[in-house]
């Protein structure tokens, strides 16, 4: 395991979870960001981003917005190389409070390169970042005022209060880091559908401590491995067990397997309420 | 107003235009096929903020689904899975609402994006242009039902100046058989018309053909009704009463004595009078009998001849052994016996430019009529007519020819309609506008086949009956089966539920898939209704007549037996003298020939004579009843010796 250490099991290993899906999930917490260059100051890029986040909340089967959802409109510039060309009143008077400067120095005090690709990422990394700030603060403000189950699309250990809340389960879709290696990679990868693998404990650096698990949501006989898998988030403070804990709220994932969150690609990964969340920010952040 | 129930939605596929606009909902709005909604736009023209009016004639519903295929593959293809799924798809509720009217109307305009809420009943007044002809100062509102959305019941009138004229006029009901559309339709739309028709706007009389089965054979007899009807009656401001003054028509049985009606029930037969016409009558209308293979050229000349030098007036010739006035069928009879007897007499072929042949065919087909038309073509020359010239407010002529041959039909609703057009022309009808209602327009007007008398005359009524007063309220199964000039005149058009086959025909395109949908599932009590002021086809609900329907007519009131002439003869008498008794009848008719009881019958209810049982017994010859002669006293021939030893 990677950067990981077992809190079930010595061991990873597959374990089907108990019991029959219940649905409990109360939100569906997700968020999105869209960026895209609106001019050039010399080779500098301007970049205009918008980043949202908007809680559905599910009462009697029906998904409505919880709360106001956020969104934040921001232009993002160079500004260590755009006030060459610009003065800066020019630009606070004309974006205001959406100015946001991708060039701010490190701790160690270094600004980046003037190269125009790097600056574009930077760009667009400060959309991510802001997205996701959005997504802890909601995340948060629910936590704290609600404290009923909530799907959050994501892990949950980058904001310590959400990271501490037993309401929160983060579910992760995309395997870019996977916690396992060897042979856990392998039962990981095999498991079946309504298999889970044993809890463990990560704590990637700069995020709070969680519990995580792989749990296959659907049969990918004849598909990738990665078919339907997801790794799930909890708090680590759990009164109960770990083992009851963990499959209940798989048991919980379980049972929103449906409606299926078709016609997006990744449906057999998503919950339906993640996909109401994303369509939802989509029809009113455009 | 009402809260906003929806929100206009355009997009560059799916635009709005002058005429036609989109609006979404929540899943739970009372918003369905038919419903009237007005539309509040957000930005100002002219000043203004424009609002526009409209119908819901389609709805979509859709989810975020792209394929059906995910639904299945989502539910393991298993349906009975979707109970389990925690949480209910995305779906769309969507309407497309045909433009009523804007305001203001100019400059017209695509309607506007804005919030779309349940229209009010005053919306629903200005959205129909009812404001126009509803005003205090001067209501030609005839209400004609109740439109009913999220709750709310509005009442909807038509302008009497477009149903009765002189702007627009008649009305065309079609509906399948046997859901009570037509008839109950045309019911309540007499009901209600006689109660909103404008005293300013004249009088109004009603004419009703039953043709077919008890219809319209109980007009004056009370409904059971619900509650719900009652308060439809109170609302709509009409008497929950059946018709104060109706009074019905029907000719005689072949046997001219018992009537040829389901309305025979001798307690209802104090306003049933028979219609019989004489030859005169007849003779005016011998082409509605006469086809053309019948009356060439000549024989038409022949009849006008009679019509114009012979009919009802003294004429002698020198070929005739006497002189004749010829006012009955049996006079004709004897003036053709006597015409060609003395042609034979001559060895002439020809009279008058008539070939023999000529006068022979004639004789035939006119002699015919009175065989074809038995029991209102009388021989005699009596008649017992509808009240012209002394029609009354208000009230409905029934006209029973359910039960008469064809050709009867024809004649009475041929010579019925002319007179009326006649006394309206006139001005001396009794009343200023006459409503004629006739049912089964698919057999009477249809689209195709020969040219018929009656259709003529139909015609004739809905393109030029207006200017009279002459107003047509039709009605027929089948809309698209009868002629285009008959229904298209038609300034009203009503429809109950429709046939499939029906609305598929091309006349029913102009409506959308949705509410030709609508029509072909309505129920009982619910029409679509188009009228010149409505810009589109508006659904309302009427309530059950407040007259007996025929069907229960029948069975509290069963049809009289076939009866012997005698007590036939008294029913028609007790209609003015219930103290005449069979045994009465009995005593004077006995002796006499059936043609002098009828001539006598037809003379006392034509006359309608305060004394009765006299009058009746006068129009009777003294018979002296025959005695027996006495037995003349028989004489022996011999008279035998008491005492003959050869007698035994």
């Amino acid at each position: 395991m990677i950067d990981a250490e077992g809190a079930e099991d010595a061991t990873l290993r597959a374990r089907l979870v108990q019991g029959v899906p219940v649905p409990a999930i109360r939100a569906f917490l997700d968020g999105t960001q869209r960026s895209q260059v609106i001019g050039w100051v010399g080779a500098f890029p301007l970049v205009y981003g918008t980043s949202a986040a908007v809680v559905r909340s599910r009462t009697e089967r029906r998904l409505s917005t919880w709360d106001a959802p956020l969104v934040q409109h921001r232009v993002y510039v160079p500004l260590a190389y755009v006030l060459a060309h610009v003065a800066r009143g020019d630009l606070e008077r004309a974006l205001g409070a959406m100015l946001e400067d991708t060039t701010r120095p490190a701790l160690d005090g270094s600004i980046p390169a003037p190269h125009p690709t790097l600056l574009l990422e930077r760009a667009t990394l400060a959309v991510s970042r802001d997205r996701e700030r959005l997504e802890l603060a909601l995340a948060e403000r629910w936590c704290a005022s609600r404290g009923e189950p909530i799907m959050i699309d994501g892990g949950i250990g980058a904001s310590e209060a959400v990271a501490q809340s037993s309401c929160a389960v983060g579910v992760v879709k995309s395997h870019r880091t996977l916690y396992a290696e060897g042979d856990a990679l392998a039962i990981v990868l095999a498991l079946k559908k309504g298999e889970r693998s044993s809890v463990i404990r990560v704590a990637p650096r700069g995020r709070s401590e969680v519990l995580s698990w792989y749990l296959r949501l659907r049969d990918a006989e004849g598909r990738d491995a990665l078919w339907g898998l997801v790794r799930v988030e909890m708090c680590v403070r759990s009164r109960e067990s770990i083992s009851e804990r963990a499959d209940e709220l798989s048991r919980w994932l379980l049972a929103e397997s449906m409606p299926l969150a078709a016609p997006d690609p990744r449906w057999d990964r998503m919950a339906y309420g993640i996909r109401s969340a994303e369509e939802f920010l989509r029809a009113t952040t455009n | 107003m009402t809260a906003p129930l929806g929100l206009v939605v355009a997009t560059e596929r799916t635009p709005n235009t002058p005429h036609q606009f989109q609006f979404w909902t929540a899943i739970d709005s009372p918003v369905g096929i038919g419903t009237i909604v007005r539309v509040d736009g957000r930005q100002p023209v002219d000043g203004h903020i424009p609002h526009a009016y409209g119908i819901v004639t389609e709805g979509f519903s859709y989810t975020d689904l792209a394929s059906p295929l995910f639904d299945v593959l989502g539910h393991d293809g298993d349906p009975g899975q979707s109970a389990f799924a925690p949480t209910e798809r995305a779906e769309v509720r969507l309407y497309s609402a045909a433009v009523l009217r804007h305001v203001p109307e100019e400059p017209l305009q695509p309607v506007p994006m804005g919030e779309v809420s349940l229209a009010t009943e005053a919306d629903v007044a200005i959205a129909l242009r009812m404001d126009g002809y509803l005003r205090d100062d001067a209501n030609t509102g005839i209400p004609i039902g109740l439109y009913r959305s999220g709750g709310m019941d509005s009442a909807i009138y038509l302008d009497a100046e477009f149903l009765v004229g002189p702007e627009a006029a008649h009305l065309n009901i079609t509906g399948v058989s046997g859901l009570a559309t037509k008839t109950s339709a045309v019911e309540w739309l007499m009901a209600t018309l006689f109660a909103h028709f404008p005293k300013s706007k004249g009088s109004v009389a009603a004419v009703c053909f039953n043709v077919k089965g008890p219809d319209l054979c109980f007009l004056d007899q009370p409904a059971e009704l619900e509650e719900t009807d009652r308060a439809m009656y109170e609302t709509l401001g009409v008497p929950c009463a059946p018709f104060q003054n109706v009074r019905y028509f029907a000719p005689f049985k072949a046997d001219n004595v018992s009537l040829n009606t389901l309305r025979s029930n001798e307690e209802l037969l104090g306003n049933v009078q028979p219609l019989t016409w004489g030859l005169k009558e007849v003779l005016q209308f011998a082409e509605v009998l006469l086809n053309r293979d019948d009356v060439d050229a000549k024989a038409d000349a022949l009849i006008d001849f009679i019509k114009e030098r012979v009919l009802d007036r003294e004429f002698e010739d020198r070929v005739l052994r006497e002189k004749h006035r010829v006012r009955s069928f049996a006079d004709l009879e004897g003036w053709f016996r006597d015409l060609l007897s003395g042609l034979e007499d001559q060895g002439s072929e020809h009279w008058r430019t008539h070939h023999v042949a000529t006068i022979r065919k004639v004789r035939n087909r006119l002699s015919n009529i009175s065989t074809r038309c038995a029991g209102l073509v009388t021989n005699d020359g009596h008649t017992s007519d509808l009240p012209w010239g002394d029609f009354a407010d208000r009230a409905v002529y029934v006209v029973d020819v359910a039960l008469a041959e064809e050709d009867a039909q024809d004649l009475i609703f041929a010579r019925v309609v002319s007179k009326l057009r006649e006394h309206l022309e006139k001005r001396d009808l009794g009343v200023s506008h006459v409503v004629v209602f006739v049912d089964e327009l698919n057999k009477y007007a249809p689209a195709d086949g020969p040219e018929t008398y009656v259709r003529k005359m139909l015609l004739d009524i809905a393109e030029r009956g207006r200017y009279l007063g002459l107003v047509l309220f039709s009605a027929q199964q089948f809309r698209s089966q009868v002629h285009r000039r008959v229904v298209g005149n038609a300034g009203t058009a009503l429809y109950g539920r429709m046939d499939g086959d029906e609305l598929a025909t091309p006349g029913y395109a102009v409506l959308s898939a949705a509410t030709r949908t609508k029509l072909a599932t309505l129920s009982k009590g619910q029409l679509m209704v188009r009228h010149p002021h409505f810009t589109q086809p508006i659904f309302v609900s009427f309530p059950r007549p407040a007259v007996m329907r025929g069907r229960d007519g029948v069975e509290r009131f069963p049809q009289a037996a076939d009866v012997p002439r005698d007590v036939g003869v008294l029913r028609q008498l007790r209609r003015f003298d219930p103290s005449l008794t069979l045994a009465w009848v009995q005593d004077v008719i006995g002796l006499h020939e059936d043609e002098d009881v009828l001539r006598a019958l037809h003379a006392t209810l034509a006359h309608a004579p305060d004394n009765v049982g006299a009058y009746f017994k006068s129009q009777f010859r003294k018979i002296i009843r025959a005695t027996p002669a006495p037995a003349p006293a028989r004489t022996p021939l011999r008279v035998l010796p008491d005492d003959d030893p050869y007698a035994i």
